[in-house]
């Protein structure tokens, strides 16, 4: 039982973590044990596997050195987290879009499918894909930080605000301007989307 | 559809699974952070590998495991916890608990808008005795054909009453959507509702280590990426997930068929939490469970605790069993409870 009390009482919040890794570097890595897994999909999604493994490595390595600089007040590390690695994932626009191009032309043959069941999704989903990443591809690249980290990392608005270093106001107007071009993409050939 | 629920399944499609490789940069890291220098890992940091493990099944596990954690590190925040029910309720009787646990696809984010793409996966409705020796967990198919009452939905919105599939309740109106559902259908009390993302229960598996199951035959299903042969296997949290998730190459395709599988593997992963004695070991665990769990606010941290400390304490028998059912009249795909059995069981086990 008192096994079972230990660590329960001492949970560990990011920042708590991050204020230990200053007088003691190597704490450092707890942080990438919560974390470099979830960064890797988000990166993996946007610039393929080749480049994700550096990237959050690089992304590691950046935010430690910047450890000092991190805000205590705020528990969770994720929006500072997904801020740099967006930074990083920028470097890479051209590779990016260039990615969803490709899959423009062919269907999703060579990525991983997740274990996720696919049944439910049926054929539409599978032929709105290329449209959607045609969409992607065309977006700038503010608009498109902005839609994936709300889409694909699930950060919320505040988050996603934290992450770029702008107001909540822009997150979602950013947001409105790539949704709405994302679903004129879709418009032309899927008059059977869902309406909010 | 709409857009950020096509645009997530597209981002689905195109992830890929962390690789080995990326203790590389753990130890790149590392090499920073020791200014150069090699230094031996501590064990808060996990010597052992801490995972790309990603993971699954639901249940009794996660009801100790994933929800003392959740409550602990993300406190009361409003983000991952919902209100308790309120209204003409069943009525509460004794000690017994009765916990509603989900699994499901994605985290609840109802800050974000149009998040409509989670479904639950796996629905258990778990009773504990007054002694906490026993422990009922009760499956509920998730395409049993049930009457979802009127819900509110993410954006506000107010969806009437209706016939449909019980995972349905979920996409709808989210955890409390589901807890209302389960307590009207099945007229038993629901005191709390949890749900865990399946990822979660990847890092979970992982963190244990790996689960043992064993296979009548040897799978080999492209479409989920998994092949594992015949005879006794050690599958790690991503394995585990698509093993338990399954559908179509194992069994009769049939819902039915993956929650038999789905049990088993709780009952390896009951058995291997059991055998953790290791204050650093429960605390990794704790620690990954933590970011993927949505739970109801009246769980809070004693109620959590003293569950955990009891459960641990009484060595809790779970016995499984499936809601009795049968196939759906109006749709041969569909299931319905079958009646009365259904309801004695539910009677019995708001009277146990």
């Amino acid at each position: 039982m008192v096994s079972l009390m230990i660590p329960l009482a001492t949970p560990r919040l990011d920042s708590d973590l991050i204020a230990e890794s200053r007088a003691r570097p190597e704490a450092f890595a707890a942080l990438f044990d919560r974390y470099a897994a979830m960064l890797y999909r988000y990166v993996s999604r946007r610039l393929g596997p080749e480049v994700a493994e550096d990237l959050v490595g690089e992304t590691f390595l950046v935010a430690f050195r910047r450890r000092d600089r991190y805000d205590l007040t705020r528990p969770d590390a994720r929006p500072w987290l997904f801020g740099i690695v967006s930074k990083l994932v920028s470097r890479h626009h051209r590779d990016e879009a260039a990615r969803y191009r490709a899959l423009t032309r062919s269907p999703l043959d060579d990525v991983a499918e997740s274990p996720a069941e696919r049944v439910e999704d049926g054929v539409s989903a599978t032929a709105v894909r290329p449209l959607l990443a045609a969409a992607l591809a065309h977006l700038s690249k503010g608009d498109r930080d902005v839609l994936l980290l709300i889409a694909w990392a699930d950060l919320t608005y505040d988050e996603a605000a934290q992450a770029l270093g702008i107001p909540v106001g822009t997150v979602r107007s950013r947001l409105n301007r790539a949704r709405r071009k994302v679903r004129e993409a879709l418009g032309h050939t899927n008059p059977l989307r869902d309406e909010e | 559809m709409d857009d950020l629920t096509m645009l997530r399944d597209l981002g689905r499609g195109l992830e890929h699974e962390p690789p080995a490789g990326l203790a590389r940069q753990r130890r790149r890291l590392l090499d920073e952070a020791a200014g150069g220098r090699r230094r031996r890992l501590t064990p808060w940091s996990g010597g052992r590998r801490a995972g790309w493990i990603t993971l699954v099944a639901v249940a009794v596990v996660t009801a100790v495991l994933v929800v003392v954690p959740t409550v602990l590190l993300r406190g009361t925040t409003g983000a991952h916890t919902v209100a308790p029910l309120t209204g003409d309720r069943p009525a509460k009787k004794g000690e017994a608990l009765t916990v509603l646990l989900l699994g499901s696809d994605r985290r609840p984010t109802s800050a974000n808008a149009g998040d409509l793409g989670e479904r639950s996966d796996l629905m258990v409705l778990l009773r504990l005795s007054a002694d906490r020796k026993r422990a009922t967990a009760v499956s509920l198919p998730r395409d049993s054909m049930v009457r979802i009452p009127q819900c509110r939905s993410a954006d506000g919105r107010t969806v009437a009453a209706h016939q449909d599939m019980i995972n349905q309740a979920y996409a709808i109106g989210g955890l409390t959507c589901a807890w209302k559902t389960v307590e009207s259908t099945t007229g038993v009390r629901v005191d709390h509702a949890v749900a865990i993302r399946y990822d979660g229960l990847e890092k979970l598996v992982d963190a244990l280590g790996g689960v043992e199951v064993a296979l009548p035959r040897a799978v080999d299903d492209p479409k989920a990426k998994l092949k594992l042969p015949a005879g006794r296997s050690v599958l790690d949290g991503r394995t585990a997930v698509a093993y338990a998730r399954l559908r179509f190459a194992l069994g009769d395709g049939s819902d039915i068929a993956r929650i038999k599988r789905n049990q088993a593997l709780v009952q390896a992963l009951l058995k291997k939490f059991s055998r953790i004695d290791r204050p650093a070991d429960l605390a990794a665990l704790v620690r990954v469970a933590a970011t993927s769990v949505t739970a109801d606010a009246g769980l809070d941290l004693d109620t959590m605790l003293g569950l955990a400390l009891d459960v641990r304490r009484a060595g809790t028998r779970v016995t499984f069993v499936t809601v009795p059912w049968q196939p759906s009249r109006k749709d041969p795909n569909r299931i319905e409870w079958k009646q009365p059995d259904a309801a004695r069981l539910f009677a019995q086990l708001a009277a146990s």
